[in-house]
């Protein structure tokens, strides 16, 4: 640039330094902005806010909580026109539960005090003006600004009861399940070898007199709340009834305080990550996928830990400098580099087919031909994808601990073995110890890593809907070769092969922020852990 | 005319294998030509309307066609209405008729004459009429058909000529004189054939090979790619008749002197070539040979398509685009952080790089789907304006900055530049967002086809301009999105090799009264080059190995367009949305396995030299 003679001159190439810092300005907007959406759009799945009652050019009304606005297709780009996108739920009688409003056909939004807001078991939420309550005792109240304690209290006792209708179910009949599976197996074993199946055909109809015991116990729990109900009309006039026991939760969109709404707001996340999920993912909670993320990723990192580990001091301790071990080190590091979906081939070429197979021809040789054939671990499960992570997560517990031990001074090491130790002595004694803190960086860099990925488990395990979680009561209570759910999985899945993409986003985006938390919360634990070990090594004379 | 049913009646036995108990039922008998002459062949095909059934007998002297509908229609009591229609004369044209090929779909004849040339006749509800005629070996010699046979589909036929010529000719759309683009026939592969007379041809049942069976010799052969599955010697009798198995795995041939030869075939995946995966096939029903990616479809004669040139024309596009945006940033980041940054800002950087590097790609993928796709569909000319204003309002800030008076310059320190930049830069952003309408009114209005108006719509008119498409989940979106995967990666291993450049230099450069631009442009970017180099593979070898990005936010389908508004389908995604479907073990299965390879051989070659390059650069740091 121009450089006069005066004292205002200034250095050459001073605009180009300028220009480098939009490369920093654009990626820091990046990851703010993509985090900024994530955390509002995630806890805005959460939030209850006011329920309009929208009044409709054509003088039809409808009541549904606001979603979005966007411009309307094939409006001119010089003069775009808005539409709004309300959710009014009762899929059962508007068929969908989303609607675009036209912004033109909108001739007012009013807040009605009295609009009630469900959240049902299926077909949706429901927002209706009440007009009577029949409790479980079949006492009438006709609906009024008071009545709304009596709907909670019904809606506590249904929900009680449905969870020990779902105990009953899940828990207690899913061991008889398991029991006979197995009995069943081991009576057409018997039958086969001709021996004797007295036994077992007593065992199998003692158990299915206790399955439909349970059964009856069941229904008799759940016979208890069939009575109470609540009338309504919608928003078109039309009367709805809504049993109580369909409900999950009532609330007051337009009465409640703010801190009810954060009441709400809390629930609504218990139930989100303490319950199963309900409606083909998109309502309910994502227990089982937040247990089997946790689940796989634990158990890959008790996988990954000690070979990781293992290599890494092999190659920084042991191994002799020269093209071998440049060879290695170039591989390692391009192992970090290959694509995960190439781990995931591998992983069911390899692991699945192979090993899998292999394992079931050993020892599940019954199984496979009791069982018309159904492979025990030649199939994808739990313990593939925790293996296919490993080996994915390998190169960064490698190279992480490899770094942590050269992090320990030279002095720690050398006075280690000026004092006799042996060299393994100094390793398990000094060194160990020593680069601890390294070493769970890089496990925690793995974890987070291994938390993330999807490529790979989509192909060797993870399934959108788990009937079963991978550790349970059952004997011998962690099932590597089930199949589970998986936070990643679950975005993908409900985001692209949901069939209402409506519904469904909501729930992804809370799923998104999730994932994004736990990923970023495990990054931030690493990169906390590293930078006191910095600390502690600063001092020391390397 | 007799027409049997043959039912099978599967039992087990004692020992648990599988009886079969064949039993024939008469179920019409009927004339199906009366002028008395012997039947030589005849044929029954059902097509959509029914039954029809053909002769050929000898008559006067030459052959004759007659052919005979009968159609069924089950009325409500369940009992199925037989109408038989007159018998009707087909090619009474052809005198020297030599052979007729008959397809199961009954919608058309090929008739062969002694010439060589072949004649089609096309089913039109009554009769049969001429729909076009072809002579395969016209320009040899002889022209005449030795031999011609159906491929499993009935919409290509194999011609073998007596020069040891092989053809195949098969059904496709081809422009007419008139402009018109009608299904004819027409030659689509040529092949060399054995030597000698041809003997036959025989389609195998489910794929598309056939026997070909010329001078003593016989050869499976695949008809798409051409390949040659097997050659062996011909039984030495004359042969009457092939079957091969539904499975692709029996071979029985009969022959004139009553002997049944079989043959196992192990040749599990005939489709299987280097010419399928990497090379231009012509597919039946397409046009021209062409590289097609289309591995399942409804139908059961469908024939599966592998050719991975698209899938890796798409890796690479996704990846250029993705470069395209996520190298200038990550690299020109790098260089600020590593050498105009304040130092304390680093320590806050460099973590935020690495949350940046293991956001999720899921998350990325369902957020450029779902929500940035709709925004850039709806705002595309807006978006575009600015990101061009980037670059030029960043360095007219620093034009401007550099004519302040050195007062105003000295009250910030160096280090600061993007903090007072961010402002600028936003507003530049505002306008050139708020611009974006104007713009788009004043380049890109044009007719809309459906309401005749003007409209100024940038899709429209890169539609109408280009003749190319416009998809909402395109590659600009796959490109900026994986700018989110690429730039941390790139950023890191780029803003190593530039901080650890040694001081030495950079102080010898400041010494001499070079300026802090000019030092790092012209000592230590040179210096840090090759690591630099090696940053930008190492981002391409992630950029191409991305999978749900490319899954979610593009529309998969296997195109072979630069354009950059439409989308693509990559090798990766390719596997993670086809494997979990594919039977293990099969072509497809297979395929997909190659495609893995590739990828994996692609980005061990780049990380390969990369880490290399890397290597090289940090020896010849420690010598210094």
């Amino acid at each position: 640039m121009a450089s006069s003679s005066s004292d205002n001159s200034t250095p050459k190439g001073e605009p180009w330094v300028w220009f480098t810092s939009i490369g920093l300005l654009v990626g820091l907007s990046m990851v703010a902005g993509l985090l900024v959406l994530v955390l509002i759009n995630g806890f805005s799945v959460f939030w209850a806010p006011e329920v309009p009652t929208v009044k409709l050019k054509d003088g039809t009304e409808i009541v549904g909580q606001f979603v979005q606005r966007r411009i309307r297709p094939n409006s001119p780009a010089s003069n775009p026109q808005y539409e709004r996108q309300y959710q009014i739920g009762l899929r059962e009688l508007n068929v969908t539960s989303y609607v675009w409003v036209d912004e033109l056909n909108i001739t007012a939004e009013k807040i009605v005090p009295e609009t009630l807001g469900l959240e049902r078991m299926e077909n949706g939420p429901a927002f209706l003006t009440p007009k009577t309550i029949v409790d479980s005792s079949g006492k009438q109240h006709s609906a009024n600004a008071t009545t709304f304690s009596i709907i909670r209290t019904e809606v506590e006792q249904a929900s009680n009861i449905r969870e020990r209708v779902l105990d009953i179910n899940k828990n207690k009949i899913g061991a008889i399940n398991a029991e006979m599976q197995e009995a069943r197996i081991a009576l057409r074993r018997a039958e086969d070898r001709q021996e004797p199946t007295v036994e077992l055909t007593d065992k199998i109809k003692k158990l299915d007199v206790k399955f439909s015991e349970l059964k009856t116990e069941a229904e008799e729990i759940s016979k208890l709340s069939v009575k109470a109900h609540l009338e309504g009309i919608d928003a078109k006039g039309r009367p709805v009834t809504i049993p109580f026991e369909a409900i999950v939760r009532a609330w007051e969109p337009n009465r409640m305080t703010m801190l009810d709404r954060v009441g709400l707001m809390f629930s609504r996340m218990h139930e989100f990550l303490l319950d199963a999920p309900r409606e083909a993912n998109t309502e309910g909670g994502l227990m089982p996928a937040i247990f089997g993320t946790l689940v796989m990723t634990v158990f890959m990192s008790l996988l990954v830990t000690p070979v990781g580990v293992v290599a890494a001091i092999y190659l920084k301790e042991y191994a002799k400098d020269g093209t071998l071990l440049r060879v290695v080190r170039i591989c390692v590091n391009n192992l970090a580099g290959v694509p995960s979906i190439v781990f995931g081939v591998f992983g069911l070429g390899f692991f699945v087919y192979v090993l899998g197979g292999t394992i079931d021809q050993l020892f599940f040789s019954d199984q496979l031909k009791y069982n018309n054939n159904t492979p025990v671990f030649g199939t994808g499960g739990l313990l593939w994808c925790s293996l296919t992570l490993a080996l994915m997560t390998l190169p960064v517990v490698i190279v992480a601990t490899e770094e942590a031990l050269s992090a320990v001074p030279r002095g720690m090491r050398e006075a280690s073995l000026a004092a006799g130790a042996s060299k393994w002595q100094t390793i398990r004694d000094i060194l160990l110890p020593a680069s601890a803190p390294g070493i769970l960086t890089g496990v925690i860099l793995a974890m987070a890593r291994g938390a993330g990925e999807v490529a790979p488990l989509m192909i060797v395990g993870v399934v959108k809907l788990a009937p079963t979680l991978p550790v349970d009561g059952i004997a011998p209570f962690l099932h590597l070769d089930r199949k589970f759910m998986h936070l990643g999985f679950h975005i993908y899945d409900l985001g692209f092969q949901s069939p209402d993409s409506d519904a469904a986003r909501p729930m992804v985006f809370a799923t998104t922020l999730l994932l994004i938390v736990l990923v970023v919360c495990l990054n931030l634990g690493a990169i906390t852990i590293r930078n006191r070990l910095r600390a502690r090594f600063k001092g020391a004379s390397f | 005319m007799r027409e049997l049913k043959i039912s099978y009646k599967i039992t087990f036995d004692k020992n648990g294998s599988r009886v079969l108990e064949p039993s024939v039922d008469l179920q019409y008998a009927e004339k199906i030509s009366d002028n008395g002459a012997p039947i030589l062949e005849a044929w029954s095909v059902r097509g959509s309307e029914g039954r029809l059934y053909i002769c050929r007998q000898q008559k006067d002297g030459h052959d004759v066609l007659t052919g005979r509908r009968l159609t069924e229609r089950k009325g409500l009591s369940g009992k199925a209405k037989v109408t038989v229609s007159e018998p009707f004369s087909i090619a009474a044209d052809v005198v020297d008729l030599e052979r007729v090929l008959v397809p199961s779909t009954a919608d058309s004849l090929l008739v062969i004459r002694k010439t060589g040339e072949v004649r089609v006749y096309q089913n039109d509800g009554n009769t049969f009429s001429l729909l076009q005629s072809f002579t395969p070996f016209g320009d040899a010699k002889d022209p005449h058909i030795d031999a011609a046979g159906f491929i499993f589909g009935n919409v290509s036929v194999v011609f073998q000529g007596n020069q040891n010529e092989e053809v195949v000719w098969s059904l496709f759309p081809q422009k007419q004189a008139d402009g018109q683009i009608l299904r004819r026939w027409g030659e689509t592969h040529q092949c060399e054939s054995l030597a000698g007379v041809g003997q036959g041809v025989f389609p195998a049942a489910g794929n598309k090979c056939y026997l070909s069976v010329a001078g003593g010799r016989m050869q499976i052969r695949n008809m798409t790619n051409g390949s040659i599955r097997w050659e062996g010697a011909a039984p030495a009798s004359p042969i009457k008749q092939v079957v091969f198995s539904r499975n692709y795995n029996r071979l029985a041939i009969l022959c004139a002197d009553e002997n049944v030869y079989r043959w196992a075939i192990t040749d599990h995946h005939p489709e299987a070539s280097w010419n399928t995966f990497f090379g231009k096939i012509w597919y039946e029903g397409a046009d021209g040979p062409d590289y097609t990616w289309q591995s399942s479809s409804g139908s059961d004669e469908f024939e599966a398509k592998y050719s991975l040139v698209p899938l890796i024309y798409g890796t690479v596009k996704g990846t250029f685009y993705a470069l395209l945006f996520a190298i200038p940033i990550a690299l020109l980041a790098a260089v600020y952080v590593s050498h105009f940054l304040r130092p304390e800002w680093k320590l806050f950087i460099k973590p935020l790089m690495e949350i940046m590097a293991s956001l999720p790609s899921v998350v990325l993928g369902f957020l450029a789907g779902l929500w940035l796709a709709p925004i850039v569909d709806t705002h595309l000319i807006p978006i575009l304006c600015v990101i061009a204003v980037l670059a030029p309002g960043a360095l007219l800030a620093g034009y401007l900055w550099s004519k302040l008076p050195q007062r105003v310059r000295r009250q910030v320190g160096p280090g600061w530049e993007f903090a007072y930049l961010f402002p600028f830069i936003v507003l530049c952003a505002y306008g050139a967002w708020h611009l974006g309408p104007t713009i788009e009114s004043t380049f890109f209005t044009v007719k809309d086809i459906a309401s005749g108006q003007n409209i100024s719509d940038f899709r429209e008119w890169w539609r109408q301009s280009t003749g190319l498409s416009y998809d909402a989940r395109n590659s600009l979106v796959v490109g900026f999105v994986m700018g989110f995967a690429v730039i941390p990666i790139v950023f890191t291993i780029a803003e190593d090799a530039l901080s650890n450049v040694p001081n030495s230099l950079i102080s010898g450069s400041l010494a001499l009264g070079a300026s802090r631009w000019q030092t790092v442009w012209t000592v230590v970017v040179p210096t840090a080059i090759s690591g630099i180099l090696s940053a930008v593979m190492i981002g391409f070898g992630r950029a191409v190995g991305e999978t749900m990005i490319v899954v979610m936010a593009t529309g998969n389908t296997a195109v072979m367009e630069a354009n950059p508004f439409n989308g693509m389908r990559t090798l990766s995604a390719n596997i993670a949305v086809e494997l979990p479907e594919a039977a293990a073990g099969d072509t497809h299965f297979r395929a997909l396995f190659l495609g893995a390879c590739c990828l994996f051989a692609l980005t061990f070659v780049v990380n390969t030299f990369a880490e290399i390059l890397r290597q090289r650069l940090r020896e010849r740091y420690k010598m210094n």
